[in-house]
């Protein structure tokens, strides 16, 4: 041991090339020793949740950056840097993420995209929301202004999801989340659209409730367009129900006597009430135009177009008001056609019977009213008569064979006169007309059948 | 500490057969050797020293060379001794057949 003393002083000259290879390996290894350091200090962070962490390394002391969120899991994160192999020192620059009061949270829809924005409680939580936007909204553009906050009411996940889901029902609106609370508001991309939601709505996760639903659904429209050079009329829009559907179909059907038809009407929810009872008028206005649109939008309908002659045009602006249901709305756009050239009696004749080839003027069964569907008809009449002004002309009136001739020849006078009686209403002079009835004595068709019989109850327009 | 060696074991190889070889030269080396109070004076550094880098004082990356010094300088030691131990016993085997 003595020996070792000795021996000892005379060890110095190997600390010269010591210090050397000292030097030499601190040279070498400093930065990889930095890099391993920092690669197991984020191995071991793997499966910790934090919020932008940045792990820095200077010789074996590890400056550690995150924000964690929760104080359990902020020393947990801690703790396990600490036990990293080789780590001397861990600088602490970790805090906590900030606890949001209110936890507000917002997705939000405009014209081109979708904007997610407020807190979000988790790193995970806000990917999977980012998801299920994208994934719920096809190829809208998903725009994230979230911040990661603590303090979310529990279950937030859930119904941040099920409300994402109800983004795609709106056309542009906002939906909130604050504490509890959820707030709506905008307007539902189709018709039914704001009644899915509030059904949607019941089955939110417990604890929340709704603050304030404020979807508005779309405008309820049905459309009518009277062409007279294709000769159609065409509906689109909104009907209530395949009933209403139904009989609004009939009713433009007897109404639009020579028109085709064409139906794209679609049936569904959230009608304003009273729909079919106004709709039903305006469509025989529209009748009683040369060409002509009915639009009516929720509660207000507007019917343009040209009238065929200007007793129409007074009685449409004033009269069709009263038909609609109370807190309906009508506007009228309704100009005059200007009136055809006058014909001579033989052309007037043929203008008369090729209008009522097409269209008959029906009457309430029994009696001398004029069925508001015949309008139309009607005032077609009055066009072609106001053409001519020197013709003499009978209206004649028939009917069918059943019951006592008297009363049939009775009522074939009544109605033939109804008829005078609104040419000359429409401002053609009475003078020019003769109404006279014929109860069943000329019928044009067997009486033994129905076909018949309704063929037999006619007016005709004879020029004399 | 473990992290250390595993790490660094080339460099401290190195050190310890640097040290052996040192030792071995020592027994027989003639030349002056480090004075009494000198080798005090030295102890006192090198425990210095170590106290710095088992108290963490110096931080960041010469607080890693510092260790890595100290480490290094320990292997070179435990080779000097070692060596030196060794050459005495291989003389002291031969002085008597001499």
């Amino acid at each position: 041991m003595h020996g070792l003393f000795r021996w000892s002083s005379k060890w110095w000259p190997g600390t010269i090339p010591l210090v050397v290879f000292w030097a030499i390996a601190a040279w070498t290894n400093t930065s990889p020793l930095e890099s391993d350091l920092a690669a197991r200090s984020s191995a071991a962070l793997k499966d910790t949740v934090l919020d932008k962490t940045r792990i820095a390394v200077a010789g074996r002391d590890v400056t550690f950056t995150a924000d964690a969120f929760s104080e359990v899991g902020r020393r947990s994160a801690l703790a396990s840097v600490e036990a990293v192999p080789g780590v001397r020192l861990v600088n602490d620059e970790t805090r906590l993420v900030p606890e949001a009061k209110p936890f507000v949270w917002s997705a939000e829809r405009d014209v081109v995209r979708v904007t997610l924005g407020g807190s979000a409680p988790l790193p995970a939580s806000k990917i999977k929301l980012l998801e299920a936007a994208r994934a719920s909204l096809g190829g809208v553009e998903v725009a994230d202004q979230m911040n990661l906050s603590r303090g979310a009411p529990p279950r937030f996940d859930d119904a941040a999801l099920l409300l994402l889901d109800q983004i795609g029902k709106l056309k542009d609106g906002k939906i909130t989340i604050s504490d509890s609370k959820v707030s709506l508001s905008g307007m539902a991309r189709e018709l039914g659209g704001r009644e899915a939601i509030a059904a949607v709505l019941k089955s939110l996760p417990e604890g929340f409730s709704v603050a304030a639903n404020e979807i508005k659904a779309p405008p309820y429209i049905f459309q009518a367009y009277k062409d007279p050079v294709a000769v159609t009329l065409t509906l689109t829009g909104y009907v209530p129900d395949n009933n209403v559907h139904a009989a609004l179909a009939a009713a433009a059907g007897r109404k639009f006597f020579s028109e085709k038809v064409v139906d794209n009407l679609k049936a569904s929810v959230g009608a304003p009430s009273g729909f079919a009872n106004a709709v039903m008028p305006a469509l025989g206005a529209l009748s009683r135009l040369s060409t002509g649109t009915l639009v009516v939008s929720d509660r207000e309908v507007k019917l343009s177009g040209d009238a065929l002659y200007d007793a129409a045009a007074v009685q449409m602006r004033a009269g069709l008001g009263k038909d609609f249901p109370p807190s309906w709305q009508f506007k009228a756009d309704i100009s005059v056609k200007p009136q055809a050239a006058p014909v001579d009696a033989t052309v007037c004749q043929q203008l008369f019977s090729d209008l009522l080839a097409k269209g008959k003027i029906r009457f309430e069964s029994g009696r001398a009213t004029i069925d508001p569907d015949s309008l139309g008809l009607l005032d077609r009449l009055v066009e072609t008569a106001l053409r001519c002004p020197a013709a003499n002309i009978e209206i004649a009136g028939h009917t069918d064979a059943d019951g006592e001739d008297g009363f049939n020849q009775m009522l074939s006078e009544k109605r033939a006169q109804a008829v005078a009686d609104y040419l000359v209403k429409a401002g053609l002079p009475a003078s020019q007309f003769t109404a006279t009835g014929y109860g069943s004595t000329q019928p044009v068709a067997s009486n033994d059948t129905d076909e018949g019989k309704a063929q037999n109850r006619r007016i005709d327009f004879l020029v004399r | 500490m473990a992290y250390l060696v595993t790490f660094h074991w080339g460099w401290l190889l190195a050190s310890l057969l640097l040290g052996f070889a040192m030792g071995w030269i020592a027994v027989v080396h003639r030349g002056p050797g480090v004075s009494k109070r000198t080798s005090l004076w030295l102890a006192v550094l090198v425990a210095a020293l170590v106290a710095a880098a088992l108290a963490r004082l110096v931080p960041g990356r010469p607080g890693y060379w510092l260790d890595l010094g100290l480490i290094m300088f320990a292997c070179y030691l435990a080779g000097c001794a070692v060596g030196s131990w060794l050459r005495d016993w291989v003389l002291s085997r031969h002085a008597p057949a001499a």
